[in-house]
């Protein structure tokens, strides 16, 4: 099992009525914010990756949302930059994953690769590179790429971007959405193999192509895994069976919002309130039209989310969820040390999960308690996950090399198998 | 003058467009002079207007590509703008329509604008029912692509509670058939948003001078998703064009406001 420390960098002052006054995080205006407020939320932001680094996890991983609130990063790559170097510096073989580089919205899709290369280089080959279609809202409203635009913009994005990391000589790169007289990256990256990865919600053309393609597939648990990880997973795996490849565990990333504390009652009375800010001013707040703008999904798609909403599972609730709603839907997973890791063990068990993200700071958490959950989470549980699978045949093969996996190289489809997934 | 035109038989004409990649389906009914419609952004719907036009033209109403029931990915063959006004140029050759009178409404306004601009011998006369295309920095068109659906009606009429308008936005009773409309809809204005997202100008405005045929621009005097302020944009645009300004009226006159707004056209139109 491999086990990274995921966290974003959301700005942790917005006031308590936020979410009656406010529509969307997407909106929010930055006359709410301070500047102490936003330097703190940044400056521990990147302490407590740091923290991360150094503490055991196989890797430490940031994400990218554009103007908002909840995540002050625009560009995960800066991130990841900072945390290249720092970890080389002090010789943590630590993983460096940037796990939602957004391609769906990229116009400038070369700069990406060469981003990632960059990163790979700085950090001695311990990069694993996380490409994401993008959510709705920041591809197209934020970033003006017409929703329909969004999935075939990803899908040459990401052409080019492999092609540029494997091409040892010059090419050029005539496509609808960005044509380059040459293509020459320096440096290239210095795995062989980058391990890529792809972040969705549950549409089985992107599960599809993962499976066809090599990628490693992750979830996100903010729907409420309790909910809807049945009906995701099981998706995946039997997907896996129909394209006729292997259930390996680690092809599966799951991220889980994490709360620990000494015992169960007070993991709720010290971070209780902190999520509930997480979520009801974070995701919760995104309206649903700005997840998905007409045309960003599939006419078929939008008819089977119309006719059977679960794989948004709390979504429509989380304005107002509480604490304990969060908990019951899987949203989190909150208490002591052993109430936290039995629940993992068991739902990574459950579904075949070969690689845990554990979100350790949400919402308006002060610096003290994210340290503190970093912490016991490293000490507690971490060590509880570590050999999970190590009973089984499988191999890591979307892991850095350095860092004990054997990543493979990507699969290029032929055009019969994408049919089906397109 | 009647306030409701008979429903007319309405038969269906399959055309190949852009070397064989895309089918259009175009809705024909009427007799007489040809007259081309161009839907706006929510898919075409036959309404009293299209019934009325029918009474004294061959109306053709073509689907725009992905709007039809049953092949939405058709809009995948068509990239740019400038493709989807060759592929209507060619839908109207193959129609074999010469002349034909054009009308458009909104998305299909701009279509019609784009279309008359690009090929000024295309029409005999046009009419933009409160069209996009343009833009304004005083008066920004509403984004109704991001507007969420409970918030479209006003948007759309200037009184979403009148018969007319509540008759437009009603839904199938059968949950399958709700489904099926509400997922054609939102493609529908994926498929037309691909062209007008996220500002519905693409450089329309450079091209207007070009129209050489007589033009009548109605519009809402309440239009709240385009400003009655484009009205006298687009006239100012296009050499000797025609106004028309329908009051108490939003963004769709044909509509909310059927007898004046058949009126004017058919006095535009004589």
């Amino acid at each position: 099992m491999k086990v990274t420390m995921f966290a974003q960098a959301p700005y942790r002052y917005l006031p308590d009525d936020f979410e009656t006054d406010h529509e969307s995080v997407c909106s929010v205006p930055y006359s709410l914010t301070t500047r102490e407020g936003v330097y703190s939320s940044m400056r521990d932001f990147m302490d407590e990756l740091m923290l991360g680094a150094r503490s055991g996890f196989d890797a430490v991983a940031v994400t990218e949302h554009g103007q908002s609130s909840y995540d002050m990063v625009p560009n995960p790559d800066l991130v990841a930059g900072a945390l290249a170097y720092m970890t080389e510096a002090e010789g943590l073989d630590v993983g460096i994953y940037p796990m939602g580089r957004s391609l769906g919205k990229s116009r400038e899709p070369l700069r990406v690769a060469e981003e990632y290369a960059m990163i790979d280089v700085m950090s001695g080959g311990r990069l694993v590179p996380g490409l994401v279609v993008g959510l709705s809202y920041d591809a197209s409203i934020n970033n003006g790429v017409p929703p329909m635009e969004v999935r075939r913009r990803f899908d040459e994005n990401l052409e080019l971007v492999l092609r540029a990391w494997r091409e040892q000589t010059p090419f050029a790169f005539n496509g609808r959405f960005s044509q380059y007289p040459m293509v020459n990256m320096w440096p290239r990256p210095l795995q062989q193999n980058l391990p890529v990865w792809i972040t969705g919600i549950g549409n089985p053309a992107t599960m599809q192509m993962c499976l066809l393609r090599g990628f490693g597939f992750n979830y996100l648990s903010w729907f409420g895994a309790k909910l809807t990880g049945q009906r995701i997973f099981d998706r995946f795996w039997e997907i896996a069976d129909q394209v006729g490849v292997p259930r390996n565990p680690y092809r599966l990333g799951f991220l889980q919002t994490i709360a620990i504390s000494e015992t169960d009652e007070r993991a709720e009375q010290e971070y209780g309130a902190h999520l509930e800010y997480a979520f009801r001013k974070g995701l919760g707040s995104i309206p649903m039209e700005k997840l998905a703008l007409p045309g960003n999904i599939d006419i078929r798609g939008v008819q089977a989310i119309l006719k059977d909403p679960g794989d948004f599972g709390l979504y429509s609730q989380m304005k107002t969820a509480t604490y304990r709603d969060l908990v019951e839907a899987g949203v989190v997973i909150a208490g002591s040390p052993a109430t936290v890791r039995d629940q993992l063990v068991d739902f990574c068990r459950s579904y075949g999960i070969g690689n845990l993200h554990a979100m350790l700071g949400f919402g308006s958490l002060p610096r003290h308690l994210v340290m503190k959950n970093i912490q016991l989470f490293s000490e507690e549980v971490l060590p509880h996950l570590r050999d999970l699978w190590t009973d089984t045949e499988h191999q890591h093969h979307w892991w850095p090399e350095r860092l004990g996996g054997s990543p493979a190289d990507v699969h290029v489809p032929t055009s019969d198998e994408m049919a089906g997934a397109r | 003058m009647s306030t409701q035109a008979t429903e007319p038989t309405i038969t269906e004409e399959i055309i190949s467009v852009w070397n064989g990649k895309i089918t259009m389906r175009v809705k024909v009914a009427g007799a007489g002079t040809p007259l081309l419609y161009l839907h706006p952004a929510a898919g075409l719907a036959w309404d009293p207007f299209l019934s009325h036009l029918a009474e004294r033209y061959t109306v053709y109403a073509p689907e725009f590509p992905g709007t039809s029931v049953g092949d939405p990915h058709a809009i995948h063959n068509i990239d740019d703008l400038g493709d989807v006004v060759l592929a209507y140029e060619e839908l109207v050759r193959k129609l074999g329509l010469t002349k034909p009178v054009v009308v458009g409404q909104s998305f299909g306004g701009m279509l019609a604008a784009e279309l008359a601009s690009t090929f000024p011998d295309l029409p005999s006369a046009l009419v933009l029912l409160d069209p996009i295309g343009l833009w304004l920095e005083d008066h920004p068109p509403a984004n109704w692509i991001i507007t969420p659906p409970d918030k479209l009606p006003a948007l759309l009429f200037h009184d979403p509670s009148s018969a007319a308008a509540q008759a437009m936005l009603a839904m199938p009773e059968d949950p399958d058939q709700q489904i099926a409309a509400i997922a054609g809809m939102v493609w529908a204005f994926g498929c037309t948003g691909k062209f007008a997202f996220p500002i519905p100008d693409r450089g329309l405005r450079k091209r207007l001078h070009r129209i050489s045929v007589r033009t009548l621009v109605v519009w809402g005097r309440d239009d709240r998703l385009v400003n009655v302020a484009y009205a006298d944009a687009f006239a100012n645009a296009v050499a000797g064009s025609k106004v028309a300004i329908i009051d108490d009226c939003g963004h769709i006159p044909q509509v909310e406001k059927y007898a004046d707004t058949v009126t004017a056209v058919d006095e535009f139109l004589g």
